[in-house]
C-alpha cells in the first residue's frame, strides 16, 4: 500500500472520529444519517456514530430500567451497561431490523439481574445511611400524576414478566409488534400474555387500589 | 368496566407517568469506549517499553522513598483506597477538597428513598443461621454495643466466594440502617474506594485497619459487574485471614474500633 493511501486512509479516519453525526430524529437540519447507516459505522469502531444512536435511545432505555428496578441511580447503571454490552455485541446484530427492541430487551434483562445483585445491595445501604425522610409533595402533584404512581405499584405486584409486558406496552406505549420483538415471542403470545396481565392487574387494583377504579366500575 | 375500558384506562393513566429526568448515558458510554480502545492501543504499542518500565519500577521499589512515591493506593484484604495525594506513609492521610472529585457515574448523591422495600427485593436474604450453614468461615457478631442485639437483615450473596452481609435497622427510624457489616471472602471482589475524603489509619485487634469518610468512588468489581458510585459514609475496613471485613456507620472512629473489637462467634 502505498504512503499517499494510507495517508489517505488517516485522515479519513481522524475525520470520522471528530465528526458529530446527526440522527434522523434530530431537527437541527444539519447533514443526517439513518440508523442502519450509524449501526454500520458503528460495527466498524466509530464510536461518535454508537453515541448519536445512543443519544437517541437513551431515554427508552432508562425509562424502562427505572420501571423495572425502581430506583433511578440503578436506572442509570443499567442504561449505561446496556449500551456498553450492545456495543460490544454489534457485530451479531442484524442492522435491518430495528435497534430499540433489541436494546431494550437488554435492558429487560439486565434489570432482571440488577434487582437480584450485590450490586443493589450496595446502594441500598449507601442509601439507608443517609437517607433523611423525604419532603411531602403529595399537594405538587396532579391527582393524574399521583395515579400514575398509584397504578406503577400496583404493577410492581405482578411477577416480572407480566411487569415486563405492561411496562412496554402501556407505559412506554410500543406497538404490539415492538413488543413481541424486544420479548422475543410471537405477536399472539403477546396479546394473549398481555391480557392474562391486564386480568391479574385488574384483581391488583380492586383489592389493593380501589382508588384506581372509583367512578369507573359502577 | 368491560375490558377494552379498563385497558384504555390503564394506557392512560400508564402514558402520564412521572420519570426522573434521563441522564447523559451517551457521554458516559462514549468516555468508557474511547478510554478502552485507548488502554487496547497503548498495550499492543507499548507492550516493550512498559515491560522496561516495569523493570525500572521493580528496581525502585527496593529503595523505600521511592517506593513510597509509586505505591499511590493502600490495601487491606480486597480494598484497594487511592488517596487523591500520594503520600502512602505509614500515618494518617488526611485529604481534602471533595467538591473536585469527578464522580465516574452520574449519580453524585445518594437518593432519598425508603429502605425497606428495597432491601426486601435484594437476593440472598436469609436467616443468621442459614448464613452460617452457607459459609466456611465463621460468621461474627459485635458484643458492642450491648444493646445491639442479633442482625434485622441477613444476606448471603454468592460472588465467586460467598459474601455474608449484616444490617441492623435504627430502633428510633426503622426505614434507617445503623450499621452494616459485610464479610469478603478473598478471591470474590475487587473493591476500590478512590479519593475519600478522610483516609485514617487505625487498628483493629493490633492488626492494620482503615478508617474512610466520604464522600468517595466506590468501585466493586468482579466477573460479572463492574459498579461504581458515589459513597457519602464512614467506613471502617481491617482483615484477617482471609476475609475482610467492611463496617459502615455513622459513628465515629472510635466507636467503629470498639465494635469491630468486639466481633464474637454466634453464641
Amino acid at each position: 500500500m502505498s504512503l499517499l493511501v494510507k495517508a489517505s486512509k488517516h485522515i479519513h479516519g481522524t475525520c470520522k472520529r471528530l465528526m458529530v453525526y446527526k440522527y434522523k430524529n434530530d431537527l437541527s437540519g444539519e447533514a443526517r444519517l439513518d440508523e442502519p447507516t450509524l449501526i454500520r459505522y458503528a460495527v466498524g469502531g466509530d464510536a461518535a456514530a454508537w453515541e448519536s444512536l445512543v443519544r437517541a435511545h437513551q431515554e427508552a432505555v432508562f425509562r424502562l430500567a427505572y420501571l423495572l428496578v425502581g430506583d433511578p441511580d440503578d436506572a442509570e447503571d443499567v442504561a449505561q451497561e446496556t449500551f456498553l454490552r450492545a456495543w460490544r455485541y454489534l457485530k451479531r446484530f442484524d442492522a435491518t431490523r430495528a435497534l430499540r427492541p433489541w436494546l431494550l430487551s437488554i435492558a429487560a434483562n439486565l434489570s432482571s439481574n440488577r434487582r437480584r445483585s450485590a450490586g443493589r445491595y450496595f446502594a441500598a445501604l449507601t442509601r439507608g445511611f443517609r437517607a433523611e425522610p423525604k419532603p411531602d409533595t403529595l399537594e405538587e402533584k396532579s391527582s393524574q400524576q399521583l395515579e400514575s404512581g398509584e397504578l406503577w405499584k400496583a404493577v410492581q405486584m405482578l411477577n416480572i414478566q407480566d411487569q415486563q409486558i405492561v411496562y412496554l406496552r402501556y407505559f412506554l406505549d410500543l406497538p404490539i409488534a415492538e413488543t413481541a420483538e424486544v420479548l422475543q415471542v410471537a405477536e399472539g403470545t403477546v396479546k394473549s400474555r398481555l391480557s392474562r396481565a391486564l386480568e391479574k392487574l385488574r384483581t391488583v387494583i380492586r383489592n389493593k387500589f380501589p382508588i384506581l377504579m372509583d367512578g369507573h366500575e359502577a | 368496566m368491560s375490558d377494552m375500558d379498563f385497558e384504555t384506562q390503564i394506557r392512560s393513566l400508564a402514558v402520564r407517568m412521572e420519570y426522573p429526568r434521563t441522564p447523559d448515558i451517551s457521554g458516559f458510554v462514549t468516555k468508557r469506549l474511547r478510554t478502552s480502545t485507548r488502554s487496547r492501543f497503548i498495550s499492543r504499542r507499548l507492550a516493550w517499553s512498559m515491560t522496561i518500565i516495569f523493570v525500572l519500577l521493580s528496581s525502585l521499589l527496593l529503595i523505600p522513598s521511592a517506593r513510597a512515591a509509586i505505591i499511590d493506593f493502600i490495601q487491606v484484604g480486597v480494598v484497594r483506597i487511592f488517596p487523591r495525594t500520594v503520600e502512602p506513609t505509614a500515618q494518617a492521610i488526611r485529604t481534602a477538597m471533595p467538591e473536585l472529585m469527578n464522580p465516574l457515574t452520574a449519580t453524585p448523591v445518594p437518593t432519598q428513598q425508603s429502605l425497606l422495600p428495597i432491601l426486601s427485593r435484594i437476593a440472598g436474604k436469609t436467616t443468621l443461621d442459614e448464613a452460617q450453614k452457607r459459609v466456611s468461615y465463621p460468621i461474627l457478631l459485635p458484643a458492642y454495643p450491648v444493646d445491639l442485639g442479633k442482625p434485622d437483615y441477613v444476606f448471603v450473596q454468592n460472588a465467586d466466594g460467598q459474601m455474608v452481609v449484616l444490617v441492623w435497622l435504627d430502633p428510633r427510624q426503622s426505614d434507617h440502617i445503623r450499621m452494616s457489616l459485610h464479610f469478603v471472602p478473598s478471591g470474590s471482589w475487587a473493591v476500590k474506594k478512590i479519593e475519600p475524603k478522610v483516609i485514617e489509619e487505625t487498628t483493629v485487634n493490633n492488626q492494620r485497619a482503615i478508617w474512610t469518610e466520604g464522600p468517595y468512588i466506590l468501585r466493586l468489581i468482579n466477573g460479572n459487574t463492574d459498579f461504581t458510585r458515589l459513597i457519602d459514609g464512614h467506613v471502617l475496613i481491617w482483615a484477617e485471614g482471609d476475609i475482610t471485613y467492611r463496617l459502615e456507620t455513622d459513628l465515629a472512629l472510635d466507636e467503629a474500633v470498639k465494635i469491630a473489637e468486639s466481633l464474637r462467634p454466634i453464641p
